[in-house]
C-alpha cells in the first residue's frame, strides 16, 4: 500500500482556519492526510508544538497565517516567521528533511489556495518517506 | 471580415411584415425544437439575430429561411412570444425582394397599392385584349357533343404564342433572380468551395425535393405537408398543361372522363381547392401559429389563385353544356385573373417560393457537400 | 477534584457529514475511550432537539466536558457554549471537532475521511480535558459612536443612531459629505434624481444635533476596545482632536477602476471614450456632445470594464449594468434619432425593477450586443476616413457567433468598482480583515453581514463590496440597530481567553513586553515580573509562544491544551492521560 503521511497544520484563527472553511464550503478536494489544530495566531505556535508534533511521529507540519502585513494582531505572523526560519536550522540538525515543516500564508477568501498548498505538501511529504524521528525510534527499540 | 452592425435593417424588414423583436432573448429553444435545422443551417434563431443585429450580407447569403416550412413550432415553443415562424415568413419576403433586381417585388410587398394597381392595369389589358381587340366574332355553333367551340373566338395558336410569351417572361425574371441567389448565397460564401461535380450529382435532389416536398414530412404536423403537396402538384400540373401543353389539353373535342387530359386536369383542380380551402379557412380562423398572421400577399394570392380555379372550372361546366356566353365571359374573366396572378406572383411575389425553395434545398446541399475553405467562427 | 465525565457528540449534518464519513462508526470507537461517558451521534445536533440532547446528559449523567464534531468552530461553537451554559455547565468546558469544512466536504475517499474525523475527535477530546472553566467579563460601552465614511451608507448610519439620541462622530475625508451618490445625476431603476435624494439626507446630517460632522479630517490613530475606542483625529489646518467612542461604523466607500490599463478601449489615447463616471458628468451639465461639440450619431456603451474579467477584476461590479441601461434611456430621449449600442457580456437585472427597466430600454431600438467574457475582448479603434464614425469598435458578437464591427462616435466605458487603495491603512486601524479583493470581510458571509471580526466594528456600504444605494443604505441601518442594541444593554463582555502571567515562574526577561502588538504586558519594577492588563489583551497568544519559561498560560490555548491535542491526533491507542481534574 502507498505509504499515506499525517500532517499536522497550525492554522490561525482569522485568516487560515477560515481559508481551509472555504475550501469546505466551496467543496474543493483535496488530499486527506493533513490533521488541523486551530490556534488565534500563527504568532501562538509555539515551537514546541512543531518539535512536539515531530517527535509524536507526524511526517510533516504546516502553519498557516495571514498574509504580511494582514494579521489580525497585526504582527503575529512576522513572528511565526521568524521563528519558521530558526526552526527549519534546527530540524535540520536534528535529522529531519526541512522539507518537511512549512509556513505559508493563507488568507480567509484562498481557500483553493489552501488546498493546493496542502495537497503541493502531501506530494512531497509522500516522496520524501516516513519522517526520520520514526525510522530512528524504530531502529532503536 | 467583420460585417458591420446596421440599426436601420430592423426597420427596413419591418415593412415586410411586423414582428416583436426585442422579445428574443435568445434560449434557443426555437432551434432546438425545429426538426428541419441542422449543423451548418442553423435557424430560426441565427437568422432572427442577423436581423436584429442588421448583418445584411448574412441574411442575404443565408438559405435558412428558405429550408422552413414554418411548421409553427418554434413559434409555440418561444417563451417570449417573439414569434420566430412569423420572422421566418417575413424574412423569406425580404429575401425574395433581395433577389429581385427589378425593384417590383419590394414594391409590391411594401406597398398595397402598388400590387392592386399593377394587378388591375393587367387584368384592364387581358379584357381589352381578349373581348375587344379580338378580331373574331362570337361563334354561336356547338361541335357534335354539343360542347361551345373555345378555339373559333380564342384561336389555341395565339393564345399558345401568348402563353409562351408570358412564360418566357416570367422564367427569365425568375432565372435571373435565381442566378442572383445563388450568386448570393454559394459564390460569395468563401469559406466553402463547390465542385462542378457536385452541381451535377445534387442536381437530382433538386427534382426529388420539387416533386415530393419531403423536408416539409418532417415537420411534426404531417397535414400541411399533405395539402401543402396538393397544392403544389396541381398547381405545377395545370401550369404544365395550360403552358406547355395548351395544344393537348385545351382542344375541340371533349375527352372522356378517362382519357389523360381529364384526369389530369380534374386531379390538379381538385388539389389547388383542397390547399386552397385547407389554407385559407386556417387563415381566416387563424388556425394554429401558421396561419396566425397573413400578410395582404397571402391573402392576394389565396384569392386569386381561387378565382382562377374556379373560373377555370366555370368555363369547363359552360363549355360542355354548350353554353356559349356565359363560356366566352367566364373566359376572358379567368385571363383576366389568371395572367396578374402568374406575372405578379410568381417571379416577384409569394409564388417565387416555389423555385427559391427547391433551389436553396440544392444550394444548401451544394454547400454541405463542399470543401471547407477555412474554419468558420460559427459558435 | 471530580472525575472528568466526557459527552460525545457526532452530527450527522444531514447527509452533509455522513455521506462522507461513518459517524456511527466515529462516535461507536470514540465510545470506547475513558472519561467518555457517553458518545451519540444525531442528524442535527445544532438543533433544538440536538441541543436538549446535551442539555440533559449534562443534568442526567453529570458531565463536565462536552466535545461536539460537527461543523466549523466559526458558525456553531456560540450555539453549543450556550448550550452547556444553560445546563449549568461553564460554556469554556467545551472543545469542537470540525468534521464537515475540514473533512465531509473536502475529501472523497469515506475511509480516510472516517478515519481522519477520529483523529480530530480524539484530539478534540484530549484537549477538552485540560479545559478550564473561564467566567466572562464585561466592560462598559461608551454610547457615542464613530462614523467613517461620510457618503449615503455612513449618513444612514450616523442618522439612525443619532434619531435615537446617541452621539456619533461623522468623519469624511473630503471637502463636502456626499460620496459617490453625490457624483450621480439619475439613479436607476426608477431614473429618479439622486441630487435631489442626496441634497435630503445631507440636510438632516447636518441639522441633527447628535450629530458631529468633521469633513476635511483624516484618522491618524484608532485604539481600544468595544465599548472603549479611542481615536485621534486632524481636521484640515486645525489641532488634533481626541475622540472617545464604543462602536465604529466604517463605511469608507469605494473607488472606480481605472480603464486606462485595458490597451483594447484605448481610454485616453482617443479623445471621446469616457469613462461611465464622466459621462454621468456629461449627463448632468445637460450636454451630450463629442469633444468637437457635434452631438454623437453612434454612441456604443461597453458593459463590465476591469470586471468579471481575470485579468482585472474576477467580481461583477453590480451597479454598472443598470446604469448602462440608464444611461440608454437618457440617450435615447435626449438624441432620439442617434444608434445605441449596448455592447455587453451578461446583462444582470436583478433587484425590484430592474428587470423591468430592461424589458423597457429594449423596446426603445437600442441594438443589444454580446461579447463572450472569456474570449478576447472589444477592439476600439479609429474609424477611416469613409466610415461615416469616428470609432469603429470589433467584437464576436456571441448570440450571433460573427465577427462584428459597431460604429461609434462616443464610447462609454461603464468601469468596475474597486475597493480604495486607503482601504489596508483603514483595516489595520480598527483590526479587520480584507478579502483577496481588498473589500472588507464581514463576521459571516450570510448570518452576519455586517458585523466584522473586531467587536464594535461594523461594516457597511460598497466598503465591503460593491453595492447600490439601496442595499447600502439597508446595511447601515442594520449596523445602527446592532449598535444601538449594545448601547441599550450598556455593557459588553470582552475576551475572556486572555493571557496571563504566573508570578513565580516569571524570570522577567521582559520578551513578551517586546512581542506583544498590543501593548497590554507591563513590567512591575518592584516584583521583577511582567503583568497582562486583560483588557487590552485580545488574546492572541504570541507572548505565550515566546516566553522561555513558560510562565505565560494563553487561557483556552494553553501549551498543555495544545500539547495534548498533538498526541491525540498522533496516539491512537493510547488513553487519555488524566482522570481527574
Amino acid at each position: 500500500m502507498e505509504f499515506q503521511p499525517k500532517i499536522i497544520a497550525f492554522l490561525c484563527n482569522w485568516c487560515s482556519y477560515t481559508g481551509a472553511d472555504l475550501a469546505g464550503t466551496s467543496r474543493i478536494k483535496y488530499a486527506p492526510n493533513i490533521r488541523v489544530i486551530r490556534v488565534m495566531c500563527s504568532g501562538r505556535v509555539d515551537p514546541t508544538f512543531v518539535l512536539k508534533s515531530f517527535t509524536e511521529g507526524a511526517d510533516g507540519v504546516l502553519i498557516c497565517g495571514c498574509h504580511p502585513g494582514d494579521c489580525h494582531y497585526h504582527e503575529g505572523n512576522y513572528k511565526c516567521l521568524r521563528r519558521y526560519h530558526l526552526l527549519v536550522k534546527y530540524i535540520e540538525q536534528m535529522g529531519i528533511r526541512p522539507e518537511r515543516l512549512r509556513l505559508e500564508w493563507v488568507s480567509a477568501s484562498e481557500g483553493k489556495i489552501f488546498a493546493e498548498i496542502v495537497n503541493e505538501m502531501v506530494q512531497t511529504v509522500k516522496a520524501l518517506g516516513p519522517s526520520e524521528v520514526k525510522t530512528v525510534v524504530e531502529t532503536l527499540t | 471580415m467583420s460585417q458591420r452592425v446596421d440599426q436601420s435593417l430592423v426597420r427596413e424588414v419591418e415593412k415586410f411584415g411586423k414582428g416583436s423583436w426585442n422579445e428574443c432573448f435568445h434560449c434557443g429553444n426555437c432551434t432546438a425544437i425545429c426538426p428541419l435545422t441542422e449543423e451548418g443551417f442553423l435557424f430560426p434563431r441565427k437568422s432572427y439575430r442577423a436581423m436584429q443585429m442588421g448583418l445584411k450580407q448574412t441574411l442575404a447569403s443565408g438559405l435558412e429561411p428558405w429550408l422552413c416550412y414554418y411548421c409553427g413550432d418554434c413559434s409555440t415553443s418561444c417563451p417570449r412570444d417573439a414569434n420566430p415562424g412569423e420572422t421566418m415568413m417575413i424574412l423569406r419576403r425580404y429575401l425574395t425582394s433581395v433577389y429581385d433586381w427589378t425593384g417590383l417585388s419590394k414594391k409590391f410587398y411594401t406597398s398595397h397599392w402598388w400590387e392592386f394597381i399593377f394587378v388591375l392595369i393587367l387584368a384592364v389589358i387581358m379584357v381589352i385584349l381578349f373581348g375587344f381587340i379580338n378580331p373574331n366574332p362570337v361563334d354561336y355553333t356547338l361541335t357534335a357533343e354539343g360542347s361551345v367551340r373555345i378555339n373559333a373566338m380564342f384561336p389555341i395558336k395565339w393564345v399558345e404564342l401568348g402563353d409562351w410569351a408570358m412564360a418566357i417572361l416570367v422564367a427569365s425574371l425568375l432565372i435571373s433572380n435565381i442566378l442572383r441567389m445563388w450568386y448570393k448565397t454559394v459564390i460569395q460564401d468563401k469559406s466553402v468551395k463547390v465542385s462542378l461535380f457536385s452541381y451535377i450529382r445534387e442536381f437530382y435532389l433538386l427534382v426529388v425535393h420539387f416533386i415530393t416536398q419531403k423536408r416539409f414530412s418532417k415537420c411534426e404536423d404531417k397535414n400541411y405537408w399533405l395539402s401543402h403537396w396538393f397544392l403544389m402538384t396541381g398547381y405545377s400540373i395545370m401550369f404544365a398543361v395550360i403552358v406547355v401543353w395548351l395544344p393537348w389539353f385545351q382542344t375541340e373535342k371533349v375527352y372522356l372522363w378517362y382519357e389523360p387530359q381529364r384526369l389530369l386536369g380534374y386531379y390538379a383542380t381538385f388539389g389547388l381547392l383542397f390547399g386552397l380551402i385547407v389554407a385559407g379557412v386556417g387563415r381566416i380562423r387563424k388556425k394554429g401559429v401558421k396561419f396566425r398572421f397573413s400578410h395582404i400577399s397571402d391573402w392576394l394570392f389565396i384569392v386569386m389563385l381561387f378565382l382562377t380555379t374556379v373560373t377555370g372550372i366555370l368555363v369547363h361546366i359552360f363549355r360542355i353544356n354548350g353554353m356559349v356566353e356565359a363560356t366566352y365571359i367566364s373566359y376572358i374573366v379567368h385571363m383576366a385573373v389568371l395572367v396578374p396572378m402568374v406575372i405578379v406572383e410568381v417571379p416577384f411575389s409569394k409564388w417565387s417560393h416555389l423555385a427559391y425553395r427547391p433551389f436553396a434545398v440544392y444550394f444548401a446541399n451544394l454547400k454541405k457537400s463542399g470543401q471547407p475553405v477555412k474554419a468558420s467562427v460559427q459558435s | 477534584m471530580e472525575e472528568v465525565k466526557i459527552g460525545v457528540y457526532v452530527c450527522w449534518c444531514g447527509t452533509n457529514i455522513a455521506k462522507m464519513v461513518d459517524v456511527e462508526e466515529v462516535a461507536k470507537e470514540i465510545g470506547k475511550y475513558p472519561n467518555v461517558v457517553i458518545a451519540r451521534d444525531y442528524k442535527y445536533m445544532c438543533s433544538d432537539p440536538g441541543q436538549e440532547l446535551i442539555i440533559n446528559d449534562i443534568k442526567k449523567l453529570g458531565l463536565n466536558r462536552v466535545v461536539v464534531s460537527a461543523c466549523s468552530p466559526r458558525i456553531h461553537e456560540l450555539t453549543f457554549r450556550k448550550a452547556l451554559e444553560k445546563a449549568g455547565l461553564n460554556p469554556y468546558l467545551f472543545e469542537m471537532a470540525n468534521i464537515r469544512e475540514q473533512d465531509s466536504w473536502v475529501h472523497t475517499d469515506r475511509v480516510e475521511a472516517t478515519r481522519k474525523a477520529k483523529d480530530l475527535v480524539r484530539a478534540a477530546l484530549h484537549k477538552v480535558l485540560f479545559h478550564e472553566p473561564l467566567s466572562e467579563r464585561t466592560v462598559e460601552i461608551n454610547p457615542a459612536t464613530l462614523v467613517i465614511g461620510g457618503g449615503i451608507a455612513g449618513m444612514s448610519a450616523a442618522l439612525e443612531i443619532a434619531g435615537a439620541g446617541k452621539k456619533v462622530y461623522l468623519v469624511e475625508k473630503m471637502e463636502s459629505l456626499g460620496g459617490m451618490m453625490a457624483r450621480l445625476d439619475l439613479t436607476f431603476p426608477g431614473l429618479e434624481s439622486a441630487r435631489d435624494n442626496l441634497q435630503l439626507t445631507v440636510a438632516r446630517v447636518m441639522k441633527d444635533p447628535n450629530i458631529e460632522v468633521y469633513t476635511n479630517t483624516v484618522i491618524r490613530d484608532i485604539f481600544g476596545y468595544v465599548g472603549n475606542f479611542e481615536c485621534i483625529i486632524s481636521p484640515n489646518f486645525k489641532e488634533d482632536i481626541s475622540l472617545q467612542f464604543g462602536n465604529v461604523v466604517v463605511a469608507t466607500g469605494l473607488k472606480t477602476f481605472d480603464p486606462s490599463v485595458i490597451p483594447e478601449y484605448k481610454y485616453g489615447q482617443l479623445p471621446d471614450i469616457y469613462t461611465s463616471h464622466e459621462f454621468e458628468g456629461m449627463l448632468t451639465s445637460g450636454r451630450i456632445v463629442r469633444k468637437d461639440g457635434r452631438p454623437p450619431e453612434n454612441v456604443a456603451i461597453i458593459h463590465c470594464v476591469g470586471s468579471r474579467n481575470r485579468n482585472y477584476h474576477e467580481y461583477c461590479s453590480r451597479v454598472c449594468c443598470m446604469t448602462a441601461l440608464k444611461y440608454a434611456n437618457q440617450l435615447r430621449s435626449a438624441l432620439p434619432e442617434a444608434n445605441i449600442f449596448e455592447i455587453y457580456a451578461d446583462m444582470r437585472a436583478m433587484g425590484k425593477g430592474c428587470e423591468e427597466l430592461y424589458s423597457l430600454s429594449s423596446r426603445r431600438k437600442i441594438m443589444f450586443l454580446m461579447f463572450d467574457q472569456q474570449g478576447p475582448l472589444p477592439v476600439i479603434r479609429k474609424a477611416g476616413s469613409r466610415d461615416k464614425c469616428d470609432y469603429l469598435i470589433t467584437l464576436q458578437e456571441k448570440l450571433s457567433g460573427q465577427d462584428i464591427e459597431v460604429p461609434a462616435d462616443m464610447v462609454i466605458l461603464m468601469v468596475g468598482t474597486e475597493a480604495r487603495e486607503d482601504a489596508k491603512e483603514v483595516a489595520h486601524q480598527v483590526g479587520i480583515s480584507m478579502c483577496g479583493n481588498a473589500f472588507f470581510i464581514e463576521k459571516h458571509p450570510k448570518l452576519d453581514p455586517v458585523a466584522t471580526t473586531t467587536n464594535g466594528v461594523y461594516i457597511v456600504g460598497s466598503c465591503q463590496g460593491p453595492k447600490d444605494i439601496p442595499d447600502s443604505i439597508s446595511q447601515a441601518r442594520a449596523a445602527a440597530a446592532r449598535i444601538l442594541g449594545t448601547i441599550a444593554q450598556g455593557s459588553v463582555t470582552v475576551e475572556v481567553t486572555t493571557a496571563n502571567v504566573n508570578e513565580e515562574l516569571c524570570c522577567g526577561c521582559q520578551t513578551c513586553i517586546k512581542v506583544c502588538p498590543y501593548t497590554a504586558i507591563s513590567f512591575k519594577e518592584e516584583e521583577k515580573v511582567s503583568f497582562v492588563n486583560e483588557i487590552l489583551c485580545k488574546g492572541c497568544g504570541t507572548c505565550g509562544s515566546a516566553c522561555p519559561t513558560g510562565a505565560i498560560t494563553c487561557r483556552h490555548f494553553t501549551d498543555r491544551q495544545l500539547i495534548n491535542q498533538i498526541e491525540g491526533l498522533m496516539r491512537m491507542d493510547v488513553e487519555p492521560e488524566l482522570k481527574e481534574v
